[in-house]
């Protein structure tokens, strides 16, 4: 069986971020590029998938992104992908939700899998629609916020996180799968599999590859970003020492009050 | 981009409020951009809901209450937003952004070619062009994205960001046809419902949160829940107290958890780390009571009570009790 875990290459999470102001872009100074964390849960899933049905099962890692970020796929290698795929080309700068899953479905019907695994969320776009927008184009089945899965009879059956509450699911292969963080925690790299790393490889596609048949990039996109601005500065607010529950509660309740939210 | 779909996520009926919200904004953007607002509710249960939406400044509602809906999982939901978008005629649809949201607004993007601004707390609309606000990157920055012109586009939106407001002349309720569309036979074998189809903590007016300094599971019934029980609102919890098994990881707010924007947010015993300030930064007022008065969460709070929490949160929930009755 082949698996296919796509994955974003995003500004550290654990980091403080910051406008500025007058670029209206990102501060990356001290801000490492890594593995979106939803997808290192989706990488955990499929390696787990491996270990269980065995056999010739391969996971291969696929991200769109510029090449100089190749070498940060290697963290997925060590944690025990096979073989990666980078789809890297300047014709994508720019590319919003809808134009880069069309870029990415391409890719990924390109590459060819059984089961593909998408992260459940991108820490920076945040849009959670990339998932159902790559199921669509490639015209797969799509079970999403997996907890628990296993292959059984040529099918998926995953137990999966709702609004209010849990559902089982059956879908056909090949489908397309995203995964909740209650999956379980993402292995660490062991040292072998660092070393291992160094020799898997890391396949390289361009869009001239993919038979395009719209721009993407900014100027295939259907979405323009007009502003990107440090949210209104809340200005440091006060602080109380409460020498007692009671005139805690009383400074607190007054200010409440003040603000007219009790 | 003319006309305003509403996509009403439900169980048998039951619809979290930011259905409300959806409904009254669509009337507004509908408006603006001279046309109809519509809503779409399918499924068990659609019949009765349908009557409780219709008191909204709504145009029409297309129901259906087909079972294949509760069968398979979102399918057939997609197949009748495409027929309903394209039955409509150029529009905007609107979902709210939950786990289900997201899922239906990435699928629409491909069914309807349509462009997509996630997570919106806010519209401009100038001169045709529809632009949405969105907090983005746990809230490090607000952007404003606009739709480019094109017939579909699709907005998730942020519970709690929109004022629900009933009224209008009664929108007409209409059966809209099962399309024949494409099921890719995902099979729904069980569902359970843990919550009566309430999204308490990104619902919540009010949330109360605790963190690691509570020390243990039994302050987050025995302290916080009164309190936000007297407000009239949810509990939440830092990543620390989920990570300690104190409470489920469904009150977890913060980054790999829920993002909330309560009008008020008091953060009890939580240091407000930035996994944590990601989450509720954005909420309309913050208030924390925390023993130590150089936590980071003094930079981000309109109200930092330096003290025990264990005596002033007792007192607070008398205090609120008592201006109630």
């Amino acid at each position: 069986m082949k698996i296919v875990v796509t994955v974003k290459l995003v500004p550290d999470p654990n980091a403080d971020k910051r406008i500025d102001a007058g670029t209206k872009r990102l501060v990356r100074t001290g801000v490492e590029t890594v593995l979106n964390p939803y997808d290192e849960y989706a990488l955990e899933a499929a390696l787990q998938l491996k270990e269980k049905t065995g056999g010739d099962t391969t996971v291969t890692v696929f991200t769109m992104a510029p090449e100089s970020l190749k070498e940060t796929l290697r963290k997925a290698l060590a944690m025990g992908a096979d073989d990666a795929v980078l789809l890297s080309d300047a014709a994508l700068e720019g590319s919003d939700v809808w134009a880069s899953s069309y870029a990415i479905s391409r890719a990924l019907k390109k590459i060819g899998f059984d089961l593909l695994i998408v992260g459940g969320l991108s820490d920076d776009g945040s849009t959670g629609a990339t998932p159902g927008a790559l199921a669509e184009y490639l015209q797969t089945p799509l079970v999403t916020n997996a907890r628990k899965a296993e292959i059984a009879d040529g099918k998926l059956k995953i137990e999966r996180e709702t609004d209010t509450g849990y559902q089982d699911v059956t879908a056909p292969l090949p489908c397309a799968m995203t995964t909740a963080l209650t999956f379980g925690e993402p292995r660490y790299a062991s040292l072998k599999g660092i070393m291992g790393a160094k020799k898997k490889t890391i396949a390289a596609l361009t869009v001239a590859e993919l038979g395009l048949e719209h721009a993407v990039g900014q100027g295939g996109s259907k979405t323009a970003l007009l502003s990107f601005a440090p949210p209104p500065v809340r200005g440091k607010g006060q602080v109380i020492e409460a020498a007692d529950g009671a005139s805690g509660a009383k400074a607190i309740f007054d200010f409440l009050k003040e603000r007219k939210l009790v | 981009m003319q006309n305003v779909l509403v996509y009403v996520q439900h169980k048998n009926g039951q619809t979290p409020k930011v259905t409300f919200e959806m409904a009254t904004q669509a009337r507004k953007l509908a408006d603006q951009l001279g046309g109809k607002a519509h809503a779409l509710v399918v499924g068990a249960g659609s019949s009765q809901l349908a009557q409780t939406l219709k008191t909204y400044p709504l145009d029409t509602v297309h129901v259906n209450d087909d079972a294949d809906v509760d069968r398979y999982l979102l399918d057939p939901v997609i197949d009748y937003l495409e027929a309903a978008a394209k039955a409509i005629g150029p529009s905007l649809v609107l979902v709210a952004n939950t786990l289900t949201g997201k899922d239906v607004a990435g699928r629409l993007v491909a069914r309807l070619n349509a462009g997509i601004c996630a997570d919106a707390v806010d519209f401009k609309l100038e001169g045709g062009k529809v632009v949405a606000v969105m907090p983005k990157l746990g809230g490090a920055a607000i952007t404003n994205c606009e739709l480019l012109a094109g017939d579909y586009g699709v907005v998730t939106i942020r519970p709690n960001a929109f004022a629900a407001q009933a009224g209008g002349s009664g929108a007409a309720v209409q059966a809209i046809e099962k399309p024949a569309g494409k099921n890719y036979g995902v099979v729904v074998e069980k569902d359970v419902e843990e919550s009566s189809g309430e999204l308490a903590l990104e619902e919540a007016p009010v949330v109360v949160a605790g963190g690691r300094g509570l020390g243990g599971p039994e302050p987050f019934d025995t302290l916080l829940k009164p309190l936000a029980s007297a407000l009239g609102g949810a509990v939440g919890a830092s990543r620390a107290a989920a990570d300690a098994g104190w409470v489920p990881y469904s009150l977890q707010i913060g980054q790999t958890g829920k993002t909330v924007s309560p009008p008020l947010y008091i953060a009890v015993g939580i240091s407000g780390a930035i996994q944590h300030k990601v989450g509720m930064r954005s909420s309309g007022t913050i208030v924390a009571i925390n023993k130590d008065g150089q936590s980071p969460i003094a930079e981000f709070s309109d109200l930092l009570v330096v003290g025990d929490a264990f005596a002033i949160v007792p007192e607070l929930t008398k205090l609120v009790q008592a201006a109630k009755s």
